[in-house]
């Protein structure tokens, strides 16, 4: 910081009167440029700068007296900040926050190919482009595409949302299919030597305890997720019965400890059970490996499903008489067909043939 | 009224303009005495003299420049170039200038200039006589791009032009020069500026274009009516101030559109065109926008040139690709 | 050997010798020409206007009233009062010489240190407070309704020139048109364009090169290897001349000349004003970056206002008491406009759009909602 004083204006004059400042604080001034007038009792005078520097005060106002020798001006000596430009301002850069690698988006599912008018058209006729098979270009669903799924629509009825029992059915079913790996194998029981009025029910169910007597392996869970299998000893089996409302698989508690009466006299309290709707809870659950006399209905053979964490399920077809040969000649026999349905990620093929072989066995007793 | 050529139909328009308003003025280089190297200038220094056609030195920019002052100081200059190869010159005072006098002086001093150029390819012309930077120009606000598509069109819009008190950049289809006759009335009726032509009604496809690639896009439409497809075409005309309620409108009736032009495809004035479209018409739309254009590299010279030109074979295709969407 | 009669056929070789095989067809000169010393002594006998004392007073307070508008537009610029502003600190006497010598009815086509000439010529001190701040309607001058606004684009606005200049000829009007730019212009084609044109049209147009030396960090040296711009008149058939920028009467005398030869008829001139910029490029320019003060410190002895205060007192036409009633009339003059200025709020933001055509076309007329919409959010 450096002070200029009023120099020695000449004339003997001791002070002048200052009347304007040529410079500002914070100009730049070099040597010899002008930076005040003064009045002196002659004239208006110009005094210029001693240095160059910036101005970094003015020590008096115009109209104040200034008395020669004293404080004029102050220059500062640092060094002005470059503005890096002739024109405007350009903002600082302030310390950038570090890159940070973007989220990675989660895939979607595939996505229909539909242009927007199509999806307008779509909506307003209540299609769900998904359902709608697509014929355009690159596999886009076209008006046309839409306009025939929504025909198929209204001949098909109003679309009905599942609830109760049959909404169970499709989450069951849909769970099944997600974890089990199914494999089917069937063969035929001859049962012609079977009295006359014979309880086919109990048969069937004596076959599944024979069955699992013989091969222990098919009355298991098996949780895929751990990869494990739990033999259980008891056998709880499950009866599908089907009704009105859709299909109800209660549980028949012990089925290897029991006889046949009292077989008999539990499938009648079930059966009264589920057409009352009074089946409790917990006889919906636990059962071990499940029997489905689908033949009641018609049909011979079947690939059916297994709700985990059963390994198996044994169908039974309708019985017929059908051609045999026995002794060597050509005869009709009644024949009752099964299907043995298991998961091979816990059963064997081996097992689930000799599970069978011990099941038809038993169902070819005369009783 | 006469049968007329695009070219001798802006003679006619210069003229009458000239002879309606003693302030519009014609300036460039060969304008006078030849009659400018098309003929566009034919007869005008005999009929208006010296002081109303002038002959310029040859300086493209200064010649732009020149007249904004003109223009400030209230006459009307009508200035040639002779070929859009030679226009950049003159985009600095366009964009600089031209385009802002109006606005940086709150009306005070305004700038009603045209300035007319041979654009486009397909007349086996050496390098750089077959410029379309009409996107260029569309990119610069405060200035009108016009391209008329007939001879009728070039009358009526270059008239409108000249009387229009902002800058205007005519740009003439050099193909079209003379490729058509029509009957152009000299009547001194000005068309709509900022307006879209519809030259053929459809509701199958909207065909959006401008220039010479009308010729071209007519006779894909003629073709493909033919095979039951009906096609709308659209000569966009004013590329700047652009208008969109056409083209909308066009492409909400039919849901199919294909923009055709000549300039080169990245940053042509198609993907403005569709642009526009994917805002305010998407959910009309049947089918992708399909751009037929020139590519992405300079026009070869004439002996490859019609590979460059979009021809009716590229435009039908395009067509038909976006029909199998039904 | 040939015959006498052979040999007297021969052509003279005498003649033969001074046939010309190369001739100078070209020449030219370049005067220089000033009135006062840098002291304000009177050099030779003074145009006649320097003989009345009003005419020279005038001269001043213009010079005095320049320096003071752009002292305080600098220091509203320090203060975030206003934009970049280039200061013609040193260069007051080419300006006002160029406006002294118009008629009100003239075309001033300004580069942007012309400050002195737009004000000579009636655009207020707001107008250019408010363009300079920021505010297009700096550049809707209430008076000199026809002069251009100052122009960015170095020398783009020599054929603007040309064409205002045409325009008048064409009108057969004794108006002419008068273009100023710098040093740093002459190297462009734009320039080189209008005097070519103006030149071969013999259009009324004088062209005014402020010579302050300086095109931002190039000096003029390193602009040309021509000895004077004023010679680049000479390519385009026109009349250049050089005079000291410093000297207003110099200046004044030489534009008066020109125009008057234009307003004849006499076609275009080009005067090189040779002056010093003694500011930065702008305020956002620190000079010291690629010159020294004591480059600088010299040119202040050739300052035009004390040259012509001097020569004013001199004379004993100015005195003690006419020179603090001019500084204090001129300094409430300054901070009234500033002040004027300052209480100016800006314009709609509508008005974006609304100067770009004449009638806003419907896309915009779309735009413009949209942007005030987004005003009011």
């Amino acid at each position: 910081m450096s002070t200029f004083v009023l120099p020695d204006l000449g004339e003997g004059l001791q002070e002048a009167e200052l009347v304007a400042w040529h410079v500002a604080e914070g100009d730049h001034v070099v040597a010899d440029q002008p930076l005040v007038s003064v009045e002196t009792e002659k004239a208006v005078v110009e005094v210029p700068s001693p240095q160059s520097g910036r101005i970094a005060r003015l020590c008096a106002q115009p109209g104040e007296r200034v008395k020669v020798g004293a404080a004029l001006v102050e220059f500062d000596e640092g060094p002005s900040a470059d503005t890096g430009t002739v024109v405007g301002e350009l903002a600082a850069a302030v310390t950038a926050p570090p890159a940070r690698a973007a989220e990675a988006a989660p895939a979607g599912a595939a996505a229909v190919r539909a242009t927007p008018a199509v999806r307008a058209l779509a909506q307003r006729l209540g299609v769900d482009l998904k359902i709608v098979a697509a014929s355009g270009p690159g596999g886009a669903v076209t008006s046309a595409d839409v306009e025939r799924a929504a025909r198929a629509l209204t001949d098909a009825g109003p679309a009905e949302p599942l609830a109760g029992v049959r909404r169970a059915m499709a989450v069951n079913m849909t769970r099944s299919h997600a974890e089990i790996v199914p494999a089917t194998v069937s063969d035929e029981a001859d049962i012609e030597a079977w009295a006359p009025g014979s309880d086919t029910t109990i048969r069937l169910v004596r076959a599944v305890v024979a069955g699992c007597t013989a091969v222990p392996e098919l009355n298991a869970w098996y949780d895929g997720r751990n990869m494990e299998r739990r033999l259980i000893k008891q056998i709880d089996l499950g009866l599908a019965v089907d009704t009105g409302d859709g299909l109800f698989v209660p549980v028949l508690r012990n089925v290897g400890g029991r006889d046949a009466a009292d077989l008999r006299r539990g499938i009648e309290a079930m059966k009264r059970d589920v057409r009352a709707r009074s089946v409790p809870l917990a006889e919906l659950r636990g059962q071990t490996i499940t029997l489905s006399n689908f033949g009641m209905f018609g049909g011979r053979f079947a690939a059916l499903v297994i709700v985990p964490p059963q390994v198996a399920i044994l169908g039974a077809g309708r019985a017929t008489p059908r051609a045999v040969v026995a002794d060597g000649k050509l005869v009709a026999h009644r024949l009752l067909p099964l299907s043995l349905t298991f998961d091979h990620r816990a059963v064997t093929g081996g097992e689930a043939a000799r599970f069978l072989k011990a099941a038809i066995e038993e169902l070819e007793r005369p009783e | 009224m006469s049968e007329v050529n695009l070219v001798q139909a802006v003679n006619l328009a210069l003229a009458r303009a000239m002879a309606e308003d003693t302030n519009v003025l014609i300036l460039g280089e060969d304008v006078a005495a030849e009659g400018g190297v098309f003929r566009a200038t034919d007869g005008l220094l005999k009929r208006f003299g010296a002081d109303r056609v002038l002959d310029t030195p040859l300086a493209e920019n200064a010649i732009a420049g020149l007249s904004v002052g003109l223009a400030a100081q209230g006459f009307r200059p009508v200035a040639e170039i002779q070929f859009t190869g030679f226009i950049y010159p003159a985009i600095d005072q366009l964009v600089n200038h031209a385009s802002r006098l109006r606005t940086r002086t709150r009306g005070r001093l305004t700038c009603p200039m045209v300035m007319r150029s041979p654009a486009g390819g397909g007349i086996h012309a050496i390098e750089h006589h077959s410029e379309s930077p009409e996107a260029m120009f569309a990119h610069i606000p405060g200035l009108r791009v016009v391209i008329p598509s007939s001879p009728a069109r070039a009358y009526g819009l270059l008239l409108a032009a000249i009387r229009d008190p902002d800058p205007v950049v005519f740009l003439e289809p050099t193909r079209l020069y003379r490729a058509a006759r029509e009957e152009v009335d000299d009547d001194g009726v000005a068309l709509p500026l900022d307006h879209c032509f519809v030259l053929r009604e459809g509701s199958d496809i909207t065909f959006v274009t401008w220039g010479a690639m009308t010729k071209e896009t007519l006779a894909a439409a003629d073709t493909l009516a033919g095979e039951g497809i009906s096609v709308e075409v659209i000569d966009v005309a004013t590329l700047t101030p652009l208008d969109s309620d056409s083209i909308l409108e066009s492409v909400a009736k039919t849901g199919r559109c294909v923009i055709v032009h000549e300039a080169p495809l990245t940053g042509g004035f198609g993907a403005e065109i569709v642009a526009r479209i994917a805002e305010r018409g998407l959910i009309s739309l049947l089918a992708p926008i399909e751009r037929v254009t020139g590519w992405d590299t300079v026009m070869p010279l004439p002996r490859l040139e019609q590979h460059y030109l979009p021809g009716e074979a590229r435009i039908l295709a395009a067509a038909r690709r976006i029909m199998a969407y039904q | 050997m040939p015959s006498a009669e052979k040999i007297a056929e021969l052509p003279d070789l005498a003649e033969l010798m001074h046939e010309p095989a190369a001739a100078t067809v070209a020449r030219f000169e370049i005067r220089y020409s000033r009135f006062l010393d840098p002291k304000g002594n009177a050099l030779r006998p003074l145009p006649d206007f320097a003989a009345d004392r009003a005419e020279l007073v005038a001269l001043y307070r213009a010079m005095v009233l320049a320096r003071a508008l752009d002292a305080k537009a600098v220091a509203l610029q320090r203060t975030g009062r206003l934009g970049t502003f280039p200061s013609a600190l040193g260069q007051e006497a080419v300006a006002v010489g160029i406006a002294a010598a118009m008629r009100k009815d003239d075309v001033f086509l300004p580069s942007f240190r012309e400050h002195g000439a737009q004000l000579w010529r009636g655009v207020s001190p707001v107008e250019l407070f408010l363009f300079w701040g920021g505010d297009e309607r700096g550049s809707d001058f209430a008076v000199a309704r026809e002069d251009f606004p100052i122009c960015v684009p170095v020398g783009t606005h020599a054929p603007h020139a040309v064409g205002v200049a045409l325009a008048l000829k064409l009108r057969r009007e004794q108006r002419i048109a008068v273009c100023a730019f710098g040093d740093g212009a002459t190297s462009k084609g734009d320039v080189a364009e209008a005097l070519n044109i103006a030149g071969v049209w013999r259009l009324p147009l004088v062209f005014v090169i402020n010579n302050n030396r300086w095109a931002i960090s190039v000096p003029v040296t390193e602009q040309t290897a021509a000895e004077t711009l004023a010679q680049k008149a000479i390519a385009a058939g026109i009349d250049g001349e050089q005079v000291d920028g410093n000297d207003v009467i110099a200046v004044c005398e030489a534009v008066a000349r020109a125009a008057g030869k234009a307003r004849r008829g006499g076609g275009p001139h080009l005067i090189e004003a040779l002056t010093y910029r003694l500011s930065d490029h702008t305020t956002a320019d620190d000079a010291r970056r690629y010159r020294s003060d004591s480059e600088v410190s010299p040119h202040w002895s050739e300052d035009p206002i004390t040259r012509l205060r001097n020569h004013l007192v001199g004379r004993g036409l100015w005195a003690k008491a006419d020179e603090e009633r001019l500084l204090a009339e001129i300094s409430a003059d300054v901070d009234k406009a500033a002040e004027t200025y300052l209480a100016t709020p800006p314009q709609r933001p509508e008005t974006i759009f609304d100067f770009t055509y004449e009638t806003l076309p419907k896309d915009l007329a779309e735009q413009r909602r949209a942007a005030l919409d987004s005003v009011q959010e």
